[in-house]
């Protein structure tokens, strides 16, 4: 099982259109995936868990995932984390 | 699954909290001490740090001043009932709910504003406020986990559907929803234990009634589907593990055992449910709900068979026929 930290870096925050990129994303790993923000834990590929969240810009999430192909899942969640989606930063 | 569990707990409420319990209370102060921490459940009647005793004043409890007080503090002359009131307030009390819609000496409240005392007034009675307040910080303060998963209310029995991410809990509860019955939460279930003894269910404020079908998006039931296909909260009663048809899988074929999972010390009956292409895990789950409403009201089916099955095989003395095993001895006539 992997566990990390990663920082929300753009300006809109984990809003609708990076969750959805974001569980396409985990929801293509047989890995599962959970996130954990203020207490509350949700699965990683969920939409409604992940939109939940509302993490705003500046604010941590931590990943814990567990399965066979965990470390690709993780190294590709970490990159898509510092690229900001793709959006302003 | 239910061993990683987060349980989290409430280390503090501000004292504004209060104003939403069922009370109805009214500030006095103003918006002075407000904002001050709530840190315990347990309240205190401060009659004897009133009278000056403040050993072993539990002064970061809420303070209850009912008719007691109220009248000790009449009884007073001015100087010396500014000086009984200070000897509480002086302590860094959260708030004080008076009680009987009794009024405090406008001196007094002064004194409570001076040092950043909130005081709140109800008309209900000491005994129904400290019972009505009681039920409401403990709920503030009571342990609770987020899980993933549905939860319906099947004819009024609060099921829980889990299993992996996309085996079809939210499809199963739009079904549900469909034939009559009542969507509590999809996806993030929030479990509260506030009595000790039960699980209470609900969603989040964000989410509410909304729920992601895959390869249509979001959806919202309560709108789709009106007001009576959506609840807020429910006690959890059951909870039904959505897994993969497995052919060594262990599953139950009698019901005579039953499997439980522990969640914050409450016992919760758990049936694991297999799937596949099929299988109508609808009509299942108010088959679930069914049978849970028989067993609460005194009637095991499965323990009822073994029992008949019993007393058969104890019959059984000569050798009979299979036809004479039929429910009734023989057919009538009229080919009906």
């Amino acid at each position: 099982m992997k566990e990390f930290e990663v920082s929300v870096v753009n300006r809109a925050g984990l809003h609708t259109r990076p969750a959805a990129t974001l569980v396409k994303l985990t929801s293509k790993y047989k890995s599962n995936v959970f996130i954990e923000k203020d207490g509350m834990r949700i699965n990683g590929k969920s939409i409604i868990g992940v939109m939940t969240l509302a993490a705003e810009i500046g604010s941590t999430l931590l990943f814990e995932v567990d399965g066979p192909d965990e470390t690709e899942a993780t190294n590709e969640i970490i990159n898509l984390f510092e690229s900001g989606f793709g959006e302003p930063i | 699954m239910y061993n990683n569990l987060k349980v989290i707990r409430k280390k503090e409420v501000q004292v504004e909290t209060l104003l939403s319990s069922p009370l109805n209370l009214q500030v006095k102060t103003g918006d002075s001490g407000l904002g001050n921490l709530i840190t315990e459940s347990n309240l205190h009647r401060p009659q004897l740090a009133l009278a000056g005793f403040t050993e072993l004043f539990t002064y970061n409890n809420v303070q209850v001043v009912g008719n007691t007080e109220v009248y000790y503090l009449r009884s007073l002359d001015l100087e010396r009932r500014k000086k009984a009131f200070e000897n509480i307030v002086k302590f860094d009390v959260p708030c004080i709910v008076i009680t009987n819609g009794n009024q405090l000496h406008d001196e007094l409240i002064e004194i409570a504003k001076d040092n950043n005392t909130a005081l709140l007034s109800t008309d209900k009675d000491t005994t129904t406020a400290i019972s009505i307040l009681s039920v409401f910080l403990n709920d503030q303060f009571s342990p609770h986990v987020t899980i993933h998963g549905s939860f319906m209310d099947v004819y009024g029995v609060g099921i829980l559907f889990t299993g992996g991410s996309g085996i079809g809990k939210s499809e199963i509860a739009l079904d549900l929803v469909e034939r009559g019955h009542r969507l509590v939460a999809d996806d993030i279930v929030i479990l509260n234990n506030n009595s000790g003894t039960a699980l209470m269910g609900t969603g989040t404020n964000l989410v509410q009634h909304f729920m992601e079908i895959r390869g249509l998006g979001i959806i919202d039931v309560r709108r789709m589907f009106g007001i009576r296909s959506i609840r807020f909260q429910k006690r959890l009663e059951i909870i039904v593990e959505l897994e993969v048809w497995d052919s060594n899988g262990d599953y139950t074929r009698t019901g005579l055992e039953e499997n439980s999972t522990k969640i914050m010390g409450v016992d919760i009956t758990t049936v694991k449910l297999p799937i596949f292409p099929g299988k109508n895990i609808t009509v299942i789950a108010e088959v679930i709900a069914l049978n849970y409403l028989l067993k609460t009201y005194g009637y095991n089916a499965s323990e009822v068979f073994t029992q008949k099955l019993n007393e058969t095989i104890m019959k059984k003395t000569k050798n009979k026929n299979f036809t004479d095993e039929r429910i009734i001895n023989y057919f009538q006539g009229d080919l009906e």
